[in-house]
């Protein structure tokens, strides 16, 4: 017979990953999250699993590679998720494509951690479900449940441990290998670009998304309610619930292994069984103050240390007095109602909208121009260029926040072992968060292509300095951080183009996409609102124009559909970049067409 | 709502509306009003629609309403836009400038000509400006806004003391002196004495 593995909680997530087809995994070491990908790295066959420079990073990696089609695990200690908060926060609106867990290993009692923040609060706060196992067995099984949530729901899925969790051992039985559906990058631009009118729509789909999932924590296997043969009953999850368990062997339980969003109906059965009620919970008084609100009397943090961890003694002795006093009044849960969400604003009258655009003269226009030529996918993140994500251009295909497109596109091209998507990112985001996964993509060995579309300001905010300008908001001037420099310095070959120049920077895109190593290109042009003119606009030709509407697919305010031929506001600054998509040579630069040449 | 105003200010981003939104809380702060106001900034900016907002009163709660007894429009398909802000009876002042969105320019969407007809149907008035003209004519099509604000004046209780000092106050000193002779050819221009308002 074969030996039944006796392992640690981490062992136990990494293996029951495996188990549940797991294509991906990443995450930054920290106690006691550590072991998981160490687990991961050590196991036969191993799916691609790798140390990243940071938790932001890794999340944001794992997200890439959970839209390439692959089930993805992310892990880090509780602090670290203060780290990934940004793109965490944003994923539980985008949702995923495959499954995708970040699994949170938080630390009670501070043995290795500066503090003891209890990361539940992080499940209701981005409205995602929170898993949470009692021992190595349901470590391995909720692994399986969390990839399974994460799909159904669309949602990253929170999976926390504790340090009691990750690092004791015991009896793991090996369940059969998950079948999992094929999946593949799928090009959603109102689904991953988080411009504020598909993040408006995104979010009341995730404010609907909670309650089916308050729905389907009423039913999960994961929440049960434990028939005891005394008159107490105890709410636990985690740790805890095995304290409680051998403190109070009669009671009855609501053994919560799907604790957010909360089973209310679960919890009133509960009550309905026993008179009185015992919240016993690590750190915050994070279930009990949702039970509080159903307007059931319940005992918890007044006698349950809210700091350090638990044991047996502790939640013995902090209950045990109690059991002697009269149980309180019986009273009926009251279920909030769900929320109002309120719907998008129904515009009284169908009028042309006017989303914001690149302006005319914009030099991010000209890259989208070259880019959008090429079967590539496109991660951005936040800035004008974001804007190339809106009709007609369509060129961005991913927005989650600052940094993230360069760590998605690692995911991707991870997942996908080639160049199959590329970044884009502004010259101040760099400066912001794309050193960091630029860094990483280096170490991981990430093929690749990051454009730095640098206008030498922070256009979108109002031209504010940065690094790599040296302003300050006082318009004095210091030094200056040297984009190209830096990215040799950390070992990637850089080379910096006008972005106007159509020829270079599209031979550096099929060279970056045609290679298997990383590069930057940087696409130099001033922002156009830093350079008033006057402007010269082009000049088009109305006999060969026909209208074919190349030209106006690249959005450029400036460009009209005439009745015969394209017209040209007096917005236009000449930039050119229209002349390059004609393919009829209608237009053509002022200087070109005889006018002056200074 | 409880004897307060609300002046909403339309636009494209880029056209100037948030210094006209200054402009406007400021002449009524001179005026002895209350005032609160409220901008839209950000990605808004880039030539998408945007609204700013000038609340003034006894006393004022919130910079923001969702409805307007006064709309200043610097462009004309803003201020047909922003009609669904307005209260009935109230008044659109606004500027004949046209500037066609991605879906006109593409030719997928014509441009609306429906503002009279919308307007007489829920009896606002509309006190319509050449406001560039005006402004070329002041030395900047760029004070096109400003032209625009002093056609406004005749729908507004400040008085012309209020707005000189609001100018003064809000427009940068090396184009006031241009702001002041577009504010005075928009308030003339739609003097109420005057035919075809």
């Amino acid at each position: 017979m074969e030996r039944i593995p006796f392992l640690s909680g981490n062992e136990a997530i990494a293996r029951g990953a495996v188990r549940a087809g797991l294509g991906f995994a990443c995450g930054y070491p920290g106690t006691p999250s550590t072991e998981i990908v160490e687990e991961l790295a050590r196991l036969e066959g191993p799916p691609l699993v790798e140390w990243c420079i940071n938790e932001k990073v890794a999340l944001e990696t794992g997200i890439g590679a959970s839209l390439a089609g692959a089930r993805t695990l992310v892990t880090m200690k509780h602090v670290g998720l203060n780290v990934a908060a940004d793109p965490f926060m944003t994923l539980a609106l985008t949702g995923v494509n495959a499954g995708l867990a970040v699994v949170s290993a938080d630390d009670p009692g501070m043995h290795s951690s500066q503090n003891e923040q209890d990361n539940r609060h992080f499940a209701a706060f981005a409205r995602v479900p929170l898993l949470e196992p009692a021992d190595s067995q349901e470590a391995y099984d909720f692994v399986a449940w969390a990839f399974e949530l994460s799909e159904e729901f669309d949602t990253p899925v929170l999976l926390r441990s504790t340090t009691r969790i990750s690092h004791g051992r015991g009896r793991v039985v090996p369940r059969a290998p998950v079948v999992v559906e094929d999946r593949s990058y799928v090009r959603d631009i109102a689904k991953y670009v988080m411009v504020p009118d598909y993040a408006r729509e995104r979010n009341r789909l995730a404010l609907a998304r909670l309650e089916r999932l308050r729905r389907r924590a009423e039913e999960s296997p994961l929440n049960v309610l434990e028939a005891g043969t005394t008159d107490i009953g105890i709410i636990a999850s985690g740790a805890a619930y095995t304290y409680a368990r051998e403190a109070f062997p009669k009671a009855w339980f609501l053994k919560l292994g799907m604790s957010h969003p909360l089973p209310y109906r679960k919890v009133a059965k509960l009550y309905d069984s026993v008179s009185r009620v015992f919240v016993v919970e690590e750190l915050d008084p994070f279930l009990e103050d949702q039970v509080r609100a159903l307007g059931l009397p319940v005992v918890g943090k007044e006698v349950i240390p809210r700091n350090g961890e638990l044991n047996q003694e502790i939640v013995f002795d902090a209950l045990e007095p109690l059991l002697k006093r009269r149980p309180p009044r019986r009273k009926r849960a009251v279920f909030p109602p769900p929320p109002v969400i309120a719907p998008a604003p129904q515009a009284a009258d169908d009028l042309p909208v006017r989303p914001p655009v690149l302006c005319p003269g914009c030099p991010h226009r000209a890259v989208y121009a070259m880019l959008r030529r090429e079967k590539v996918a496109v991660m951005g993140d936040i800035g004008c260029y974001t804007l190339g994500a809106l009709p007609p251009l369509l060129s961005l295909e991913s927005c989650v926040c600052m940094g993230a497109g360069i760590g998605m596109m690692a995911g991707i091209n991870r997942r996908m072992g080639r160049a199959a998507a590329v970044a884009v990112i502004g010259d101040s985001t760099f400066f912001h968060s794309g050193i960091t996964p630029l860094i990483d993509a280096r170490y991981n060995q990430t093929p690749g292509l990051v454009i730095v579309l640098d206008n030498r300001t922070t256009a979108m905010t109002g031209h504010q300095g940065h690094p790599g300008t040296g302003l300050h908001p006082d318009r004095s001037s210091g030094p200056a951080v040297d984009i190209e420099a830096l990215c040799r310095g950390i070992g990637v070959p850089a080379a910096t183009v006008d972005a106007f120049d159509e020829e270079a920077v599209r031979a550096a895109i099929r060279e970056a996409l045609a290679g298997d190593e990383l590069r930057v290109l940087v696409a130099l042009a001033p922002c156009i609102l830093m350079d008033r003119g006057p402007h010269e606009g082009v000049v088009v030709d109305d006999d060969r124009c026909n209208l074919c509407g190349l030209c106006l697919e690249l959005g450029c305010p400036a460009v009209v559909a005439g009745d015969e031929a394209i017209e040209v506001t007096s917005d236009c600054t000449g930039c050119g970049v229209c002349l390059a998509v004609c393919a009829r040579g209608a237009i053509s630069l002022p200087s070109d067409a005889g006018g002056d040449e200074s | 709502m409880n004897g307060t105003t609300t002046v909403s200010l339309a636009g494209v981003g880029g056209q100037g509306i948030i210094l006209a939104a200054a402009i406007v809380a400021q002449a009524a702060m001179a005026a002895g009003f209350d005032v609160k106001a409220s901008e839209v900034k950000g990605m808004a900016q880039r030539g998408g629609s945007v609204v700013s907002t000038v609340r003034y009163g006894r006393q004022v709660w919130s910079p923001v309403s969702p409805r307007a007894d006064l709309v200043i429009a610097t462009e004309t398909l803003e201020g047909r836009r922003a009609l669904a802000l307005l209260a009935d009876k109230g008044t659109l002042v606004y500027a004949t400038t046209e500037i066609a969105p991605g879906s006109v320019l593409r030719g997928e969407r014509a441009y609306p000509t429906d503002l009279a007809d919308a307007a007489r149907a829920r009896l606002i008035q509309l006190i319509a400006v050449d406001a560039e003209a005006l402004a070329i004519e002041a030395g900047s099509v760029r004070a096109a806004n400003v032209a625009l604000l002093g056609a406004a004046t005749h729908a507004l209780p400040f008085g012309s003391g209020a707005w000189d000092l609001a100018l003064e106050q809000t427009v940068p000193p090396k184009i006031l002196e241009l702001n002041r002779r577009a504010f005075a050819l928009g308030r003339d221009a739609a003097a109420p004495t005057e035919e075809g308002l």
